[in-house]
């Protein structure tokens, strides 16, 4: 079934197209979060004004045409309402466009199920590491099959605490990324660590970073930061292994692409002789393909959702969908 | 010594010393930590970790006896019995271990980590083990963890007794029922529909 997909939950537009579980194109727009961040609004206005080029270029990628499109899936949530919004109304006027069918995908979901099924896992730990999420997931069979978190942020995801970090020391772009830069070659300064079972918390390690500004080097309190920061999800995540007995990992979301975080974890794995599976940075990355993958799997496993229930939902928790 | 078990944090080997059978809680290095954070995470947990069980044993609560300390390992009593998660509970065990957490909570020791998994039942009695997330305070929100971790895995006629035995013992249940509820109310937490 050749499936268009949509994803709009934060800062990306994009559109991705799979036929049998396979990607044919991966299209997307970023808004530019400068020095600023995100202001809902104006990412709600760049998605629009990029919708119809993504899409017309998804297809153009994939060598289809619109017709050929045989059902639509769109983010449903978690994000942020305007952008949700967005590709919601894109996707709907498509599906009645093409008279085919639609099914709202969350979007933790898609993260995770490209991620184990890209890299051949069965039932693995998930560490599912983005913006706005940070949590450590199983599949479980009961009452549905859905996933199941048994550890997560107590505050605020660990994307967003990085984000906020690098925001406070100005770096451009503010995001994670341009932290893992910085942290290149740092010294480690004593920072709070709070993990609590397989639950842990990031604010505290975020206010006691902001204040060493100025006291020590960017680069020194960016390494400790992510330092800790990823040891406290490592212990967290080896804790779920351990009790879970799983010798599978997945790392997936946007704090997936970072380089010393999958070190970390596979050195965990190593320990533990499990396997560790991630997929490609495209798909950790937020991404129209990973909705179109697990919208082709809802599809095929009879999912059907009538027009006016393709709601969207801002706090639409992983553990609320069913998996196919 | 024999290696008789392994978790996140440490190696547990047993074996006897002046006769005597021991548990020793060896806190191994973990290579994803950069040394100074793994050096720091282990030895203030070895520490803490005996602070706190030397602590209840002071106040009456059931644990492992605290018998040699190293910079990263504990020497103490082994208790041989059987674990809850391995028994079925009865709604008296499940009291005993309320009452047992009621003391842990009155002699200002948090336990981090309390469920079936970590409370032996040997004899006539319940052991309360694994000091390792434990923490020295009187907050009540750590002290409402400890039961919403317990309440996480029992059915919900265990836990009413489970709480009897606690109220019974505590000396700030109230304030610790009271935040307990507040947890539970969070955003993050009300909408595990299918959990």
């Amino acid at each position: 079934m050749l499936v268009l997909g949509i994803e709009s939950s934060a800062h990306t537009f994009g559109v991705g197209i799979v036929e049998g579980g396979k990607v044919l194109s991966n299209e997307k727009s970023m808004y530019d979060i400068g020095t600023t961040g995100m202001i809902p609004k104006k990412v709600a206005e760049h998605h629009v004004q990029n919708s119809n080029s993504i899409v017309r270029a998804a297809l153009e990628n994939a060598g289809v045409g619109l017709e050929d499109v045989e059902g639509i899936g769109y983010t449903k949530g978690p994000g942020i309402g305007n952008c949700l919004q967005v590709g919601q109304i894109v996707a709907k006027t498509l599906a009645q466009k093409l008279n085919v069918p639609i099914v709202p995908v969350n979007h933790g979901v898609g993260h995770i199920e490209i991620g184990r099924l890209k890299s051949g896992l069965k039932d693995p730990i998930v560490l599912y590491v983005s913006g706005g999420n940070s949590q450590i997931l199983k599949i479980s069979s009961k009452p549905e099959r859905h996933y199941r978190i048994l550890g997560e942020t107590f505050d605020i995801g660990i994307g967003n605490m990085l984000d906020n970090f690098a925001r406070a020391i100005k770096l451009n772009p503010a995001w994670g990324s341009s932290v893992e830069k910085h942290a290149l070659g740092g010294r480690y300064l004593s920072m709070p660590y709070t993990v609590k079972g397989m639950d842990f918390s990031f604010t505290g390690l975020l206010t006691h970073s902001i204040k060493q500004i100025g006291k020590h080097s960017v680069k020194d309190i960016c390494f400790s930061l992510q330092e800790t920061a990823f040891s406290m999800l490592c212990e967290a995540t080896e804790r779920a292994m351990l009790l879970t007995s799983s010798s599978e990992l997945c790392v997936c979301g946007g704090v997936a692409q970072n380089a010393r975080l999958k070190e970390m974890l596979k050195y965990v794995a190593e320990e533990h002789r499990a396997k560790i599976g991630y997929a490609a940075n495209e798909f950790n990355a937020d991404n129209g393909a990973m909705i179109a993958f697990v919208a082709e799997r809802m599809l095929d496993g009879g999912c059907r959702t009538r027009l006016s229930d393709c709601t969207i939902e801002q706090r639409y928790r992983v553990d609320q969908a069913q998996i196919y | 010594m024999r290696k008789i078990g392994e978790g996140a944090e440490a190696v547990i080997y047993s074996g006897k010393i002046y006769g005597k059978e021991v548990i020793v809680k060896y806190r191994a290095p973990k290579r994803y930590r950069v040394a100074e954070l793994d050096t720091t995470i282990r030895k203030g947990r070895t520490r803490k970790e005996a602070m706190v069980i030397s602590r209840a044993t002071n106040s009456g609560v059931n644990v492992p006896m605290l018998i040699g300390l190293g910079a990263y390992e504990i020497y103490m009593e082994y208790i041989r019995g059987t674990a809850l998660k391995d028994m079925e509970a009865s709604k008296a065990i499940m009291a005993m271990t309320g009452v047992q957490l009621g003391r842990l909570h009155n002699a200002g020791i948090a336990h981090g980590d309390f469920t079936p998994a970590n409370i032996i039942m040997k004899g006539k009695n319940v052991y309360v083990i694994d000091f390792g997330l434990a923490e020295i305070t009187e907050s009540s929100e750590e002290r409402a963890l400890d039961l919403l971790l317990m309440k996480r895995q029992i059915s919900a006629s265990l836990n009413r007794a489970f709480l009897s035995g606690y109220t019974k013992t505590s000396g700030s249940s109230r304030d610790v029922l009271r935040r307990l509820s507040e947890i539970e109310e969070r955003g993050r937490y009300q909408i595990r529909t299918l959990a």
